[in-house]
């Protein structure tokens, strides 16, 4: 096994990696304001590249059209959660849960509708090269996927820590009622949450769109992985939630590279299983489950 | 009301035997009965996944995985292994039982979605792990699934196959509303509304949880069994992520909380989805189904069978909130255990939440037959203590004994079991269920029949629960509230509300209970009357621990006074010792 090889897998696995850490940093803002899991978050990513696919086809500057893309990611957030997330606010959760997968599935075969069934091109940022790092060889894009992850991600962290925006976002993943009680209108958060968590989602998948192509099915795996990243940070740890997604793209990615490409998602799902189980069942016994919940 | 909604089932068997038999007969055509079938095999399932999803409000998105378990059996045994079409199914369902109680077992012991995110890993795995194998034929899967047969016999006419399809449908149902109607649905509901509340009196959540999802994945693996026999051909993507969502959307539109909006859900998804296929629009099946998920979940929450149990129950009038009038046996509630056998021991109890200290190093004894108050200002740690004693929390130090035992790792439901029953400050009644359903839960841990029993409803399960239906009365009759049975909490006032939670703890036969506050929002009077019930449970032989704002009341009814401030003892004693104890008169009235 030589290193070279190694950073190989390593490498393309963190620029998957990225985007599973922006789908679960979303997941988790999402469910600490709303209380819901919105399963439609990888369908984003999916909107992001397809649209600037899209709008690159039609003719616009990349830089637009990917504007663009991040404009209906966001814009699609929004109405997802003003159609279909606010008349049901006092709803079962599993209820409100089960519409997101609703809402993902239009998502999905909507795209197919507009953009159809071949996955589609993007052109790259800046040209068709390749960049040698740690003796592995990338190419050009991946730097612009690392360096716009690290961007949304510093930005994410700034606006959670150091505003009163972020604040307020906390505050209600503490204790949604209590925040309530001290002013804060969760609902209108929950917008601007939903917001922020569509257009970067759309962002990152027109930036890795380049290397991965657009495909309409695309949203269903980033969704899941980054679904598994946010559990790895138990649904309350944006930053647990982004470790656990770059975690499950390098593994993945060494998983598929040193064993058969067909065992990376054996090795994903099979890791999220194992890690519930221990979590549930040899760690925590007696009366210390009952205090601990899932999320 | 028993009777109404007995008569309300054998209306709606009725009608669902005669749909049932007379499909076939008007829609003869070799495709309609095989649309019939699939939506058979399609509800076989769903209806296990209301008793999940409905009733223990467990949201399984990888349900499909148990599919995909039964699918497979029935096609490896059937074409590479020779064994009859029926024992493979049967052995499919054994199979995924014995996965989801290995995988229920550990996880569901923790709240929240854990087995949303659990099933969908296990099918998501299956999925990947099949479509590598050599030996289930990889991506393309097994072809040349022979038809359905029993015991040698193949049923080689679809009308053949669609009758037995349904009468699996049929017998699922069956256990459905059996289980429905037993100390196992009851209890159900009741951790549907409160798990709190239902451990408090003996419930044991999560293995009720664990129930529900070993008999929905047996369900869900005849249903994959069965839409094998009838595709002929199984393979690693027709139980996809999509097909899960399909019988979560199913599940929601037919009724959550009715054992025939299982099947009614999985026909109404069969015909929609067949109805739009045959409109021949590509990527319309999709579409439709995905507006239709968020449009039904948006608009009918309580689904198509919640319609029309609403549309019959308009028709038919509000039931009389009655309660069932019989011979009354003479007011008698009598404690289970000997007095002297419900003393409580605390000592150098403590715990803390974060920096907090909320309970340090406490120690008192409430004596056997005494009834002993506890006291302090707002924040001393009185309820804590009690969530500590009934095991909602756990012990940071100290011991708690009760009768001698030591009971301070014991979980909630076990330690209810032993005799301890509790009232809450903030009443936490099941809403879902009558008054009488509600004390009727709180006499689950005298009452025994298993899941089999009861999904088979043997005759011992209908005694038993004419038993526990005249002892709940009993209860009711003895804080005085016989004739609200029928009725639901929410239409009861507030004092009342109170009392049933007082019967349904005594329900449990206690030998020891736990009041806290119970006089918190009562009137003058009620105060006086509640004084009186304390005392006559105390003569029954019952040892009390009474958390009480109201002095006058404590004055009145304790033997025994334990005073707490900032999550110590400062004092304990005899009421008029405490009274005069300069630190408690302090605590309250500030230095």
């Amino acid at each position: 096994m030589d290193f070279a090889t190694f950073s190989q897998f390593a490498l393309s696995g963190l620029t998957t990696g990225c985007i599973y850490a922006l789908v679960a940093l979303g997941f988790v803002l999402c469910m600490n304001v709303s209380g819901v899991i919105n399963f439609a978050q990888g369908e984003y990513v999916m909107i992001g590249g397809v649209g600037a696919a899209l709008l690159a086809a039609y003719g616009l500057p990349l830089p637009v059209a990917i504007a663009g893309a991040v404009a209906a990611g966001a814009l699609l957030a929004v109405a997802q959660e003003r159609l279909t997330l606010a008349p049901v606010r006092t709803a079962p959760l599993f209820i409100q849960v089960t519409i997101t997968l609703g809402v993902a599935a239009i998502l999905r075969m909507g795209a197919v509708v507009v953009g159809g069934r071949d996955p589609l091109t993007v052109p790259p940022l800046t040209g068709d090269g390749v960049e040698e790092i740690l003796q592995a060889v990338v190419p050009t894009q991946t730097l612009w996927v690392w360096g716009m992850t690290a961007l949304l991600l510093a930005a994410s962290f700034w606006l959670l820590m150091r505003t009163d925006l972020g604040r307020a976002i906390r505050a209600c993943s503490i204790n949604l009622h209590a925040a309530r009680l001290m002013g804060i209108e969760a609902e209108r958060l929950t917008l601007v949450v939903f917001a922020l968590s569509g257009g970067t989602a759309a962002l990152a998948g027109a930036v890795v769109a380049p290397i991965t192509q657009a495909n309409w099915l695309a949203g269903l795996e980033f969704g899941l992985k980054g679904f598994i990243g946010a559990i790895f940070g138990n649904f309350r740890s944006p930053g647990l939630a982004v470790a656990g997604g770059l975690a499950i793209g390098v593994v993945e990615s060494l998983a598929a590279g040193y064993v058969s490409s067909a065992y990376k998602d054996v090795v994903a799902y099979g890791a999220l299983l194992i890690y519930l189980l221990l979590r549930g069942g040899v760690f925590v016994t007696g009366r210390a489950a009952l205090a601990q919940s899932s999320h | 009301m028993g009777q109404v909604l007995r008569g309300q089932q054998g209306a709606a068997m009725a009608a669902f035997v005669a749909i049932v038999a007379a499909y076939p007969l008007i829609f003869s055509n070799a495709y309609l009965i095989g649309v019939g079938i699939a939506a058979g095999a399609m509800a076989a399932g769903t209806v296990g996944f209301v008793l999940l999803i409905g009733y223990a409000h467990q949201l399984a998105l990888g349900q499909a995985a148990f599919c995909i378990v039964g699918g497979y059996v029935s096609a490896l045994a059937t074409t590479r292994w020779g064994w009859d079409p029926l024992v493979a199914l049967i052995a499919g369902a054994l199979l995924a039982m014995l996965l989801a109680y290995a995988i229920g077992k550990p996880i569901l012991k923790l709240r929240g979605f854990i087995l949303a995110m659990a099933s969908l890993a296990l099918q998501l795995l299956l999925i990947a792990v099949l479509q590598e194998q050599e030996y289930t034929g990889k991506a393309l899967g097994i072809p040349g699934v022979p038809k359905f047969g029993v015991f040698g016999i193949r049923l080689d006419s679809d009308l053949a196959f669609y009758y037995v399809t349904w009468a699996f449908v049929l017998a699922a149902i069956v256990v459905g509303l059996n289980i429905n109607a037993s100390r196992v649905g009851r209890a159900l509901k009741a951790i549907a509304s409160s798990e709190m509340a239902a451990s408090s009196v003996g419930i044991d959540v999560t293995r009720h949880k664990v129930q529900m999802f070993v008999i929905s994945a047996g369900m869900a693996s005849i249903s994959g069994s069965l839409t094998v026999h009838y595709l002929r051909v199984m393979g690693p993507h027709i139980f996809d992520f999509a097909y899960s969502l399909n019988i979560v959307t199913a599940v929601i539109a037919g009724g959550l909380m009715s054992i025939w909006g299982g099947a009614l859900g999985a026909s109404i998804f069969i015909a929609i989805r067949e109805i739009v296929r045959n409109a021949g629009i590509p990527y319309l099946e999709s579409i439709v189904m995905g507006v239709l998920t968020c449009f039904v979940l948006i608009a009918f929450p309580r689904g198509f069978a919640g319609l029309v149990a609403g549309a019959a129950r308009r028709l038919a009038g509000a039931p009389a909130a009655s309660a069932a009038a019989g011979a009354s046996p003479a007011p008698r509630v009598e404690a289970e255990a000997a007095p002297a056998a419900g003393a409580l021991t605390l000592s150098g109890v403590s715990k803390s939440f974060g920096n907090l200290r909320a309970v340090s190093d406490v120690g008192f004894a409430a004596p056997a037959g005494a009834i002993t108050a506890l006291i302090g200002p707002n924040g001393a740690g009185k309820t804590t203590l009690f969530n500590l004693v009934c095991g909602f929390q756990p012990l940071d130090g100290g011991a708690v004994a009760f009768a001698g035992r030591d009971i301070g790792t014991l979980l909630p439901n076990e330690i209810a079991a032993l005799g301890i029953g509790r009232t809450f400050q903030n009443l936490q009644l099941f809403g879902n269920l009558t008054v009488l359903e509600n004390v009727m839960c709180g006499a689950h841990r005298h009452t025994a029949a298993g899941i089999l029993e009861v999904s088979a409803r043997l005759p011992s399960v209908g005694r038993e629960e004419a038993a526990t239906r005249a002892r709940a009365l009993e209860c009711l009759r003895f804080v005085g509230l016989e004739a609200a049975a029928g009725r639901y909490p929410s239409e009861l006032p507030f004092g009342h509300q109170r009392l049933v939670e007082i019967a349904r703890a005594l329900a449990l036969k206690p030998a020891l209970l736990l009041m806290d506050e119970p006089a918190s929002g009562l009137n003058d009077t009620e105060t006086e009357r509640l004084a009186d019930l304390i005392l006559a449970i105390n003569r029954l032989g019952v040892t009390i621990l009474l958390i009480e704002h109201d002095i006058r009341l404590v004055m009145g009814v304790a033997d025994h006074v334990v005073v707490l401030h900032h999550g110590e003892k400062i004092a304990e004693g005899p009421p008029d010792e405490v009274r005069r104890d300069p630190q408690v008169v302090s605590a309250y009235l500030g230095q």
